[in-house]
Order: C-alpha cells, then sequence, then structure tokens
C-alpha cells in the first residue's frame, strides 16, 4: 500500500513536483559535470600543459662542467647523444610524447654571431607547439639543408622564406634554406634551428650534444616519478622537470578546483531553494489530506514517511535525469575548453544522486509543519 | 456490563467559548444515538472528544474501557485507528485516491492492507460497479458510501457520524438511512449527530443538546417513517 499511495501521490501532485524535478535535474546536471571537470581536470589540464611542449631535461651537472663528470660527458658542457638515447630506450615510457638532443653553438651569419642549435627537427613541433609558424615545419631529421630561423634573425638578416642562410663556425661552413621564420616569443627568436648533424659538422664534433629534452604527458607525481627513473639510468647527469610548467598547473588547478566547488554549493542551495518553495506550496495543499489521514488513525511519522519519500523518490529521478544531462554537458564543456571529451567518471553519479536526495530532502522542511496539524480543526474546515 | 460509552461532566472551553458544558451520559454497546441541537450547540465538538480529534478540559470520556481524556498524542492516534469508524458531512475522502484505496488507506493506518476485504466492504455499501472511481467519478452518495465502508472496515467498537446525509439528496439519504439501519441491526453501536428530526426518530434514544448542557434523553422508537 505505500507503494501504491506513494505513486498516487506523484500522480496526484505531477504539476507542482515537475516545477521542483526541473529544478533537480538542471542542479544533478550542473553538478555532474562539474564534478566530471573537476575529477578529469588534472588530466586534461597536464595533456594541456604537456602541449606547451618540453618538460624534462636531461643535462649536464653543474660541477660536470668543471670536467668532473661521469663517462657519458665529453667535454666541459657537452654530452654523448649515443648513450643518452640508449638510456632513454631502456627507461622508455608510452607517456613520451616528444623526444630530441640540442646542441648549441654560437656561429656565425655575416660575421654577425648568432646562436644555432642543432637538434631533430621532426620534434620541434611536439617539443615547442606554442610557436607561431610561418612556412612549414621540418618534417626528417635527415634533412640538411633547411632551417628554423627565430623572426628577431630574420629581421636582422633580412631573410623571408626560400632565402638561403650561411653559416660559418670556426673553419666550418654550411648554409640551409629558411623553410619556416618562427615566433617563440621567447630566447628562440634569437635562434636558428637546424637538424642535429648540421650543428654537429659545424662544431667539428661527432655524437656530441648539450642536452636532451623530453615531453611527458600524465600527472605532476607521474612526470616527477618518470624524471626520478631517468635520474636513477644517468647518475652523472642532470635530470629535471621544468619547474616553471609544474607550479603553475598546480595553482591553476587549485583556482579552478576552488571556483569548481564553490559554483557546486552555490547550485546545491539554489536547488533546495527551489524544492523548498515547491513543497511549501504542496504542504499548504495537503493540509485536508493530512488532516484526513490523522483522524483515520495515521501516526504523524507515517504520513510524514509517505511524503518524504515521495521527496526522496523526486530527488533520486532528477538526480539520475540530470547525471544523464550532466554527462552530455561535461562532453560539451570538454570540447569546448580542452578539445576533447571529458572521461565520464562513474563514481560522479552515484555522489550526485545522493546529493540531489539530500537536497531534496532539506527541501521537504515545509513538511514538518504538517506534523502540527490538528485533524478536528481541518475537518471543521477551517 | 459496563456502558461502552460513559461521559461524566465533560467540558470543553475554546478561549472563553464553552463549547461543552458538564455534559453526561452513557452509551450501552449496540445502541444507535442521535444527538441533535442548534448550531453551536456542542454536537461537533462532543463527536470529535469520543473520537479523540480533540481532548476534554475536564471530565470524563470513556470508551470500550478508554478514557480519551488521558491518551497522548500517540495514544489518541491509536485510538482511532483501532477504536472509532468515522464518517463526515463533507465525506473526506482523498481526491487522488480511488474508492478502494480510500478504504484501504484506513486499513494501511490500522495495520495492514487487505484488499479482497476493502472490496468486500464496498460491495456491502452497494459499490460493487464503483471500486475503481476516482471521489470525483461519484455522486455525492456514492462518496458517503465508500466514507461508511472506510469506517467499517476495522470492525471499529464506535460509528461516529457527524451529520452524514447533511450533503445529500432525498434518495442518497434514504440510501445512506437505510446502511446505517443495517449497521444498527447487525450490533454496531453508532453516535449520529443530525439536524433533521426524521433521522433522529430512527436511533434507539435522542439526546438533545443546547448552549453546551445536556438539554435532554429521549428514548425513542425504532420504527422508521
Amino acid at each position: 500500500m505505500f507503494a501504491r499511495l506513494l505513486w498516487k501521490l506523484l500522480r496526484g501532485s505531477s504539476g507542482r513536483l515537475t516545477v521542483a524535478m526541473i529544478g533537480v535535474i538542471s542542479g544533478a546536471a550542473v553538478i555532474s559535470a562539474l564534478l566530471n571537470l573537476e575529477l578529469d581536470i588534472g588530466r586534461k589540464l597536464s595533456q594541456e600543459f604537456r602541449s606547451l611542449g618540453a618538460n624534462i631535461v636531461i643535462a649536464p651537472k653543474p660541477s660536470a662542467q668543471t670536467g668532473a663528470g661521469a663517462a657519458s660527458l665529453l667535454s666541459g658542457n657537452q654530452i654523448a647523444s649515443d648513450e643518452i638515447a640508449r638510456g632513454l630506450a631502456a627507461v622508455n615510457s608510452p607517456d613520451v610524447a616528444a623526444s630530441a638532443p640540442y646542441l648549441y653553438i654560437v656561429a656565425h651569419v655575416a660575421s654577425v654571431p648568432v646562436v644555432v642549435a642543432g637538434t631533430w627537427l621532426d620534434q620541434t613541433p611536439k617539443l615547442d607547439p606554442t610557436w607561431k609558424l610561418d612556412g612549414d615545419w621540418v618534417a626528417s631529421r635527415e634533412d640538411n639543408s633547411h632551417c628554423l630561423v627565430g623572426g628577431n634573425v630574420a629581421r636582422q638578416f633580412h631573410l623571408a622564406l626560400g632565402s638561403q642562410l650561411a653559416l660559418a663556425y670556426l673553419a666550418e661552413n654550411a648554409s640551409c634554406t629558411v623553410a619556416a621564420i618562427f615566433d617563440s616569443g621567447g630566447a628562440e627568436d634569437n635562434q636558428v634551428f637546424v637538424n642535429l648533424p648540421v650543428a654537429q659538422h659545424l662544431a667539428g664534433i661527432q655524437g656530441a650534444i648539450s642536452l636532451w629534452q623530453l615531453s611527458v604527458g600524465g600527472s605532476s607525481k607521474a612526470i616527477a616519478a618518470y624524471a626520478q627513473r631517468l635520474a636513477t639510468q644517468f647518475p652523472g647527469l642532470d635530470v629535471r622537470p621544468i619547474p616553471q610548467v609544474s607550479q603553475a598547473e598546480g595553482d591553476l588547478m587549485g583556482r579552478i578546483r576552488l571556483l569548481i566547488v564553490a559554483t557546486i554549493v552555490l547550485i546545491l542551495v539554489l536547488t533546495t531553494l527551489c524544492v523548498l518553495a515547491t513543497m511549501a506550496a504542496l504542504a499548504m495543499e495537503r493540509r485536508a489530506d493530512v488532516g484526513l489521514m490523522k483522524a483515520l488513525g495515521g501516526s504523524i511519522s507515517r504520513v510524514l514517511r509517505l511524503f518524504l519519500a515521495e521527496v526522496g523518490v523526486l530527488g533520486a529521478v532528477g538526480g539520475v535525469l540530470g547525471c544523464a544531462g550532466g554527462l552530455l554537458l561535461s562532453r560539451w564543456m570538454g570540447q569546448r575548453v580542452f578539445s576533447a571529451a571529458i572521461s565520464p567518471r562513474w563514481e560522479v553519479f552515484p555522489l550526485t544522486i545522493i546529493l540531489m536526495i539530500a537536497v531534496a530532502l532539506a527541501g521537504a522542511l515545509p513538511l514538518r509543519l504538517l506534523g502540527r496539524i490538528r485533524p478536528a480543526v481541518i475537518l471543521r474546515g477551517e | 456490563m459496563a456502558p461502552l460509552v460513559q461521559i461524566e461532566n465533560l467540558r470543553k472551553e475554546f478561549g472563553s467559548v464553552r463549547a461543552l458544558d458538564g455534559v453526561s451520559f452513557t452509551v450501552e454497546e449496540g445502541e444507535w444515538i442521535a444527538i441533535m441541537g442548534p448550531s453551536g450547540s456542542g454536537k461537533t465538538t462532543l463527536i470529535n472528544i469520543l473520537g479523540g480529534l480533540d481532548s476534554p478540559t475536564s471530565g470524563v470520556a470513556v470508551v470500550d474501557g478508554t478514557d480519551v481524556a488521558r491518551l497522548d498524542e500517540t495514544g489518541l492516534t491509536r485510538f482511532r485507528a483501532e477504536k472509532i469508524g468515522f464518517i463526515f458531512q463533507q465525506f473526506h475522502l482523498v481526491s487522488y485516491l480511488t474508492a478502494l484505496e480510500n478504504v484501504m488507506l484506513a486499513q494501511y493506518f490500522h495495520s495492514t492492507t487487505d484488499e479482497p476485504q476493502a472490496r468486500a466492504a464496498l460491495v456491502r455499501v452497494g459499490l460493487a460497479d464503483r471500486i475503481e472511481h476516482l471521489p470525483s467519478q461519484l455522486s455525492g452518495g456514492e462518496q458517503q458510501r465508500v466514507a461508511v465502508a472506510r469506517a467499517l472496515i476495522n470492525h471499529p467498537k464506535l460509528i461516529l457520524a457527524d451529520e452524514p446525509t447533511g450533503n445529500l439528496d432525498e434518495a442518497n439519504q434514504e440510501t445512506v438511512i437505510r446502511l446505517f439501519q443495517e449497521l444498527h441491526a447487525e450490533g454496531h453501536t453508532i453516535l449520529m449527530v443530525t439536524h433533521d428530526p426524521s433521522i433522529g426518530r430512527l436511533a434507539d434514544r435522542r439526546i438533545d443538546l443546547a448552549h453546551g448542557r445536556l438539554a435532554g434523553i429521549s428514548v425513542l422508537s425504532a420504527t422508521p417513517d
């Protein structure tokens, strides 16, 4: 009979309950979407920050620059690229998105000193994805005839796409065609990027590099753990995550999480008020029914249990429907903000439903006024 | 054998208004009592106190050995569920429940529901073909018959009827009164408030109230007009 009465109550007040239901569904949708976002934001932000480029650098230790280095050190500030490559292969991780050696030399262009960076140019799009490029990336690390030129260098030497650039270092010379002119907003704008063999040829050293950069995906913790593995693999070298990225990531994530939690609290309050308003009206409508039920011998706890079950159903059904809406909303937000869908976190759904039931029950406070109803007064029609 | 209802010096005051002022009488089991008197004489207040819907200011109101005046809220609730069957002038059916569910509602608050028994109660009052109808789909007489079925379903010791025919046309009045006569013949104890002398004459005794006081008790003929 309880279920039967409950069903009739729900049907009998479907108009008013629909209003409260819309409030609960809307609240649940936004809350579940925000919770999904909150739980997934670490991973998404990590991906976003990883897209900023290299985040682990392997370089000679500061002390090694004085010459007291490990076997992999060639001279004061250079390391052996083959050994690094072998070491990286040994501690390979699927999270490594890009990786490249770098050899920096100060060459001359028309007798003017210019920093030349020798690297694997096919990795540059992933290691320096924020560059604004005019022209095309160099797709192959074997291509020794093309180079990327920083905006300041291009302006200084009046270079355009397709221009020939002559580089000189001590007795060695090399030339390349400008494949692209880039704007990094940093020191790279004063540099010329060539493939590693070109720089090694100019410097007259084979197999030597200045440092190695990697772009690794995953959380800050995962990156730190991978850096630790690299440090163990290369005990004589300095392996470090790029700290600015991790710090910025942590600060931003903290701020976003605070905003999300504040928004969730606000929505919970608004949803409670919506249910509260509906239930206050419903309580007034049901005074006669409650008076009659009490006259027939219904204890107030039994009568209220019926109405609270009704509110619980409202919260649960609203929560379930809202979660479904929240799933779509979180996908849309993910696409808009991160250009990728937010992965649904299943623990969000029971949490949202419990929150909605709690909100609905809190909003049902006016129903306790029904406990004060005196049946004799109601039955007299007062 | 002790009377089913024993009222001694019953008083009820609403602020400065004295609704009942020292009323005393007894009702034996199986009696049909008509309570009559002008508006404001305290008839409904008396019924409400006997039914545990209201508490007296002073005095004794014993129903089937239970002094209603001494019961707390929980005790009154159980008392109403177990010992009283109410029939109101305004029918007071729950609008979104069918006739059957309205009867089962009284079962639910009493103990457990028994649908076949509730159906049988509606058949007993001549509503076999209206069992699944909502109150809005029933005539006034039919609604009152549902109320009678609801009042009887838990086998109460005392049926309290407050102007049960007050909202009915003549044909429906006759139907409902015939039901009361049947209930009386079966041995039910009935206290009925009425303004209608012709209905009052059907009772075993008539208790007259005026200004909250007992104005007279008459033994009547049970012969219908």
